[in-house]
């Protein structure tokens, strides 16, 4: 503490952020779980219906459901793309001699394209008439048989939207996990190799525990912003064909600003909230106590 | 757990020449193999960006007949015409400079300051509120977007500038305010009691120690928030309408004309024109940001 502070210069300090916060973060959050439980389309009264949203949301709403499953497996599309990607691409990263910063800017390159430049890119490359990068390239190496319209294809449009996210962001915890990588005591590593361990025991046994607090916030990072996940989705597909895409997220959109029904909107809104609050709790949960 | 099969020389004996000569040779075989590797990652990385700028030079007939991967038989600027004929790019440009300069000024100022409040002043809730700001690094951005919108109705804040920088100010403040209490921890609690011996209140010491101390803290916060200021999508596409006031992302909407008939190659001229300036910042300044990004996370 500073000798000669006084109560109202922290007042001063303080205040002006906390205003700020409260109104755009703390407050919203406050009023969606106390909208949560009226039905109120913005226009008519708002009427009180207790915990009907919820009942409606967790028993009786199929949408609901499939909008959940499909954001996990979103998720976990982009958990493999953007952490399995950044692990591998940051360790071959510490082998290479030269052109380490180059690589770096490169690989973060799509970070700084916004998502619908992203969302308009990707329509060309999954498109089939005309014919599309990706159906291009399946044709060359002889896989033409798996050439099809990603986007309309029920099976395939999920995984279809959920790539470009892990696309976008894999070179943002490249860097995280390579600065990690590279912090790791070199005599650490030497004497290891010196000891004869392999690559993988140098890996396994060596860096990965030295970086583990460093990948415990990039998968609480990654997490996070995959359960938010929405830009993609819905501008190349808007969830459909049918419910096939549609994450939890677009599906309370659309809900509150398509069938302006903001009472329940906000019920899904409070549990995107839980979810992530659940999420970041097991990612603790797991990877402190593997560590102890 | 070891799934090759090391050499198991113990460390006492002498290097036997195959030993040595593996040695040798197995790095640079393992390194040949992670170089083709990148070299593939990082092509996955960036040919569909290059894409993105051949094709907007491709002519119309050319992108809808040819294969999508040959190089254009000729080349045209006429997409970049109808691009800026199409839409108001420019518009679209100075808007998002406005928000991203807005939401700037307000994280950096109100990081600094809650920062400040927290770390250097001190006082008895100080734990207290720091976690309150910590919840807005878990919690996503969309649990905000309908009580705004009604908030917002109810004041008239809806269609304006404000309307986006506060929510996009506000999802910010946390993780600043973060960056600059860890700052701030390696300050020397010495430097500020020589200066308070000297007489300087807080606000002083604001100003002439803390303040210009951490500029480097600054230029990472402001990088690693403008790729999410500029590119913001949901803020702008829920509390906009107005053609005046439409950033970026939502001019590039107007590409997608009635009946979902899309100018291709327009619409990636306008993509390349509108990715420019963000873009020649990043490859400018791309050492402080890649600075700045490995190290929000490696704080922790």
């Amino acid at each position: 503490m500073l000798p000669n502070r006084s109560r109202t210069s922290v007042l001063v300090f303080l205040l002006p952020p906390l205003l700020l916060y409260c109104a755009a973060v703390l407050f919203p959050i406050l009023q969606s779980l106390f909208l949560s439980f009226f039905s109120w389309n913005g226009i008519s009264d708002m009427e009180f219906v207790g915990l009907a949203n919820y009942v409606r949301m967790l028993t009786a709403d199929d949408i609901f459901w499939r909008s959940f499953f499909n954001a996990l497996i979103y998720l976990a599309i982009c958990l493999v793309l953007q952490l399995g990607g950044a692990l591998v691409v940051a360790s071959l990263l510490t082998s290479l001699r030269r052109g380490r910063e180059l690589i770096k800017t490169l690989y973060l390159l799509p970070a700084v394209i916004s998502t619908v430049a992203i969302a308009f890119l990707f329509l060309r490359i999954y498109s089939i008439d005309p014919v599309g990068l990706l159906n291009q390239l399946l044709h060359w190496v002889g896989l033409g048989s798996f050439e099809r319209a990603w986007l309309s294809d029920v099976n395939t449009v999920l995984a279809a939207v959920s790539a470009p996210e892990g696309w976008r962001f894999t070179g943002l915890y490249m860097l995280i996990i390579y600065a990690a990588l590279i912090a790791v005591p070199k005599e650490l590593e030497e004497a290891a190799v010196l000891d004869g361990a392999s690559k993988w025991t140098l890996f396994t046994k060596i860096r990965f525990p030295y970086i583990r607090p460093v990948w415990i916030t990039t998968t609480i990072m990654a997490t996070t912003y995959g359960l938010r996940g929405f830009d993609i989705p819905y501008l190349m597909t808007n969830g459909g064909p049918g419910q096939s895409s549609e994450l939890l997220t677009t599906y309370m959109y659309k809900t509150a600003f398509t069938s302006t029904d903001f009472g329940y909107a906000s019920t899904i809104s409070v549990f995107i909230v839980i979810e992530c609050l659940v999420a970041v709790g097991l990612i603790l949960f797991m990877l402190k106590r593997k560590a102890d | 757990m070891i799934t090759q099969t090391a050499p198991a020389t113990p460390r006492a004996s002498a290097p036997s020449s195959p030993v040595h000569q593996r040695r040798r040779r197995k790095p640079s075989l393992y390194r040949t193999l992670s170089r083709v590797l990148i070299m593939l990652i990082v092509i996955v990385q960036v040919y569909p960006l290059a894409w993105l700028f051949v094709t907007s030079l491709r002519t119309e007939h050319d992108f809808a007949t040819g294969d999508p991967f040959a190089l254009p038989s000729s080349l045209t600027w006429e997409n970049y015409a109808r691009a800026f004929e199409t839409g108001d790019l420019g518009r679209n440009i100075l808007n998002s400079f406005i928000v991203t300069m807005g939401a700037n000024i307000l994280i950096v100022l109100f990081g600094m300051m809650a920062a400040y409040a927290i770390q250097v002043l001190g006082f008895r809730l100080s734990k207290l509120v720091r976690g309150l700001f910590l919840i807005g690094i878990i919690v996503p951005v969309q649990i905000a977007l309908v009580p705004l919108f009604i908030d917002y109705s109810a004041v008239n804040l809806l269609d304006t500038y404000q309307s986006m920088i506060i929510p996009l100010a506000g999802f910010a403040l946390p993780m600043s305010i973060y960056l600059f209490s860890s700052f701030f921890e390696y300050i020397p609690r010495e430097t500020y009691e020589a200066a308070s011996l000297d007489g300087a209140g807080p606000y002083r010491i604001f100003g002439l120690i803390t303040l210009p101390l951490s500029l480097n803290t600054v230029v990472t916060v402001v990088l690693v928030n403008s790729i999410f200021i500029w590119n913001d999508f949901i803020f702008a596409n829920t509390f906009v309408l107005s053609e005046d006031l439409k950033t970026i992302p939502l001019g590039l909407q107007n590409y997608i004309g009635a009946m979902g008939k899309v100018d291709w190659t327009a619409t990636f001229a306008a993509v390349c024109v509108t990715i420019t300036p963000l873009l020649l910042v990043f490859l400018v300044l791309n050492k402080a940001m890649i600075q700045g990004l490995e190290s929000g996370a490696n704080k922790g």
